[in-house]
């Protein structure tokens, strides 16, 4: 089973610090890493391996906790525990902060630009969610201020083809949030993990929704619309996300990070255990309750706590991962013949 | 659960997961019984209460230290939660205490309790009693008294003040812009939850922009434990004063120690309760209202009669908007401005009003209500790009009609329900604030003209800075 997860090679990416989390560029070519160093670097391949292309430093006087590249590629936006949220802008000679979104009480925990490039998600420990527009001139405004979650919001993430947007909490849920009229509402909370929701992840096609916790289970969940065939109840015009599968007994701390590949399918994790797992789906796949088997498992992918995992858009296979040790690890994922 | 406060002051931290017996940074002052002495030891009672057990084995009962709601609201630090704090000595609980005290007190320690009603709490409970707005009004008055309250009073009254004194506010800023750059644009300043935020979030670079006047709450609290006061041949402290208010932010309002008289060891407004607690009251009670025999209304501190119910144009948040512009216009350019156009702008909660001459503008206006256009005028404000003049902020979205203390009815849609306590709202009839003859009178009897030292005391307030404080416990991954 080792022969699954191979290790490409290794990077001390933000030394004597944390290694918070990865974004891939939309083309694949460029790594955006994130610290407890304060800054963000961009990592691009040379030969065999990778290397450092530009630091992008003087943005946040505190912990980078996330980065997320615009759908064009041409920003990077960078979440910062010092409660502010840099947008990045792409020039000729390297990535300059343009704006600075100010707003949240306290430390902001994750970013997230929606599909459509027009919009933005944060969220902070003051426990909201944030939308935020931009304009043609590059002005941000926000559109909502979301309390639905009652602690500390962890991750938020939007639909890959919808204006749909997720949001993972201390509070042990996941809610999802659409427009209606001129605001922003909840429209699902998601409830089922018996501790801190860390992240979520939707799969390709946006139908299925993957959580992990401090419960140390991932969860699958999936979208019932009204009037399904199942007969799975929604209330009203708005679908049900009902969890059908439910991944325990596999990690023993908590699950930091899910990622589900839209190129292949595989879903990896990023666990306090410091390993990573990957997992496939059993084929053929029965929607109502699928099964997923561990088809790899690094037990010591990190020396400390694994924070993230991030599949590389364009390559399938190539799975980039980051530690509590500063370091960034990029592997090849090859899916076993029988698993 | 999520909290009762407008959104604004739930991200402020003023409810924060941290509770106080874990992380209240605030120091406490405790009694001491013994000072100087080495430590004693302490026993904890079944029941939860501390004795300090003395050398000579006796044991005394410390006194429990309290945290007050005016520690919460000047710390930045963790925040213990306000809820409890608030539950504790604002809610119908404390009124029904009090009224019980007097039952009971002998009669030179009974006090005079006088209730006065927000006209948006009176639309609420009308459209969930689904009678007109006079109606409600005379039956709460029946009720309210048959548990033993005095008087009941129309906070309409007081905001006449409020509309005044922030008119004559405006036009004085307007006039001094190009010396003072902080004079303008003026923002209002009858929310609690937005003064609360501004304090904390954004203080000595967003206090300045405040209009000082007192919202009608405070102006109510002034006459109440003023005027009404002496006519009554009481002290301040004889009379215990409540307001029905439409949102849990004004019991904020109420405990800031701007409005506690030091002398009289009260506050201006002693309780403050929502709109749905008057609705628990009536349900302790048993009493459905719309079976209650009508009272005369109270008319000491009327509009006009106790058969008839004023209002004021511009909207269910007060109309400061609407009155400041048009006094604003004829004060300062000689326009008569008899309708105004609202222009909404990126969502209904955010419009423009805007005065032009000959292609000049003169005056812009805009309301901001709900945190997130709060948000953006502050951040416009702070980029130098606010056109602004004078901007009616309020924390609620939709406004103070829409406020979270409102009555809300169990399968019935929230926006159908706004609606028509909206329309209950803007069936009386408005009046011109200046055309009141009581308010007229009593600037010039009670508080010696318009521009006298005590009118100032008495309608017009100050903010403060909450400086940051970081406690360093709090960081959470």
């Amino acid at each position: 089973m080792k022969e699954a997860l191979s290790l490409l090679c290794r990077l001390p990416a933000h030394p004597d610090s944390r290694c918070w989390y990865l974004a891939w560029s939309p083309g694949g070519s460029l790594l955006a890493s994130c610290g407890g160093d304060r800054v963000v670097r961009l990592w691009g391949r040379e030969g065999p391996g990778w290397a450092c292309r530009a630091v992008l430093g003087e943005g946040h006087q505190r912990t980078v906790r996330k980065v997320a590249w615009s759908p064009c590629g041409t920003y990077l936006a960078s979440a910062s525990f010092d409660a502010t949220t840099c947008i990045w802008k792409k020039q000729p000679d390297g990535f300059e902060c343009v704006t600075t979104l100010e707003g949240h009480e306290n430390e902001v925990k994750s970013v997230a630009w929606a599909p459509s490039g027009n919009l933005l998600a944060t969220c902070s420990r003051d426990k909201s969610v944030w939308v935020w527009e931009v304009d043609e001139e590059e002005e941000y405004e926000c559109v909502s201020v979301l309390n639905s979650h009652t602690q500390d919001v962890k991750h938020v993430v939007w639909h890959p083809n919808q204006e749909l947007l997720a949001s993972a909490s201390y509070d042990d849920t996941v809610k999802l949030y659409h427009e209606e009229e001129d605001d922003w509402v909840c429209c699902a909370t998601l409830e089922g993990h018996e501790s801190t929701v860390w992240s979520v992840a939707f799969d390709g096609s946006g139908e299925r929704l993957a959580s992990c916790s401090d419960d140390k289970t991932v969860r699958i969940w999936r979208r019932y619309k009204p009037g399904n065939e199942e007969g799975v109840a929604c209330s009203g015009t708005d679908p049900t996300w009902k969890c059908v599968c439910n991944l325990s007994g596999f990690h023993t701390r908590t699950i930091y990070d899910v990622a589900w590949c839209h190129l292949t399918g595989a879903l990896a994790t990023a666990c306090g255990d410091d390993a990573i797992r990957v997992f496939e789906e059993s084929s053929p796949a029965a929607p109502q309750q699928p099964t997923f088997s561990l088809a790899a498992h690094v037990a010591r992918a990190h020396s400390q706590d694994v924070n993230c995992v991030a599949w590389n858009p364009k390559e399938p296979g190539l799975l980039a991962s980051c530690s509590d040790d500063g370091e960034i690890a990029f592997w090849k994922y090859q899916r076993p013949e029988v698993c | 659960m999520a909290s009762p406060f407008s959104g604004v002051l739930q991200l402020t931290d003023l409810d924060d997961f941290i509770g106080p017996s874990q992380e209240c940074i605030k120091p406490v002052k405790v009694e001491k019984n013994h000072p100087g002495k080495a430590a004693a030891k302490i026993r904890i009672e079944a029941d939860g209460s501390y004795f300090q057990i003395n050398q000579d084995g006796g044991a005394q009962k410390l006194e429990k230290a309290k945290i007050t709601l005016n520690d919460c609201l000047a710390c930045s630090g963790c925040i213990t939660s306000a809820e409890s704090v608030l539950i504790t000595q604002q809610s119908h609980e404390e009124l029904y205490k009090m009224l019980a005290f007097n039952k009971t007190a002998a009669p030179n320690e009974q006090k005079l309790v006088v209730v006065s009603v927000s006209p948006q709490s009176r639309a609420s409970l009308a459209a969930r009693c689904k009678m007109n707005v006079l109606e409600t009004a005379k039956k709460l008055t029946t009720f309210l008294k048959s548990l033993g309250v005095h008087y009941v009073f129309d906070t309409t009254f007081s905001r006449n003040f409020s509309l005044l004194e922030s008119q004559r506010e405006f036009v004085k800023r307007f006039r001094k812009q190009s010396e003072d750059k902080k004079a303008l644009p003026m923002l209002a300043s009858a929310c609690p939850g937005w003064i609360c935020y501004a304090e904390k979030t954004h203080g000595s670079f967003i206090i300045p922009y405040i209009s000082t006047a007192k919202s009608p709450q405070q102006v109510m609290g002034s006459l109440v434990k003023g005027h009404f006061a002496e006519q009554q041949h009481l002290t301040p402290d004889q009379i215990y004063h409540v307001t029905v208010m439409p949102c849990y932010d004004k019991k904020l309002e109420a405990s800031r120690p701007d409005f506690f008289s030091q002398e009289y060891q009260t506050r201006d407004v002693d309780c403050v309760i929502t709109t749905g607690e008057v609705l628990r009251l009536l349900e302790q009670e048993g009493i459905s209202l719309s079976d209650v025999d009508p009272a005369p209304l109270d008319t000491m501190f009327s509009s006009i009669t106790e058969e008839e119910l004023t209002s004021h144009s511009g909207g269910g948040s007060g109309g400061y908007l609407e009155h400041i512009y048009k006094y604003a216009a004829k004060e300062l350019f000689g326009i008569q401005v008899d309708t105004i156009q609202y222009k909404p702008l990126k969502n209904k909660d955010f419009q423009e009003v805007t005065l032009e001459k000959d292609g000049v503008v003169l005056l812009q206006f805009a309301l901001a209500y709900g945190f997130r256009n709060i948000q953006n005028l502050v951040q416009k404000l702070k980029r130098g790009k606010s056109p602004y003049h004078y901007v009616e902020v309020m924390a609620c979205p939709s406004g103070c009609l829409n406020g979270g203390g409102q009555i809300k009815i169990e399968g019935e849609s929230s926006k159908d329900l706004l609606q028509q306590v909206e329309k209950l709202y803007e069936s009386l009839k408005t009046e011109i604030p200046e055309k009141n003859q009581t308010v007229n009178e009593l600037y010039e009897h009670w508080l010696g003209g318009m521009d006298s030292e005590k009118a100032a005391k008495a309608l017009h307030t100050e903010y403060h800075a909450v400086e940051k404080t970081s406690t360093g416990f709090n960081i959470k991954w």
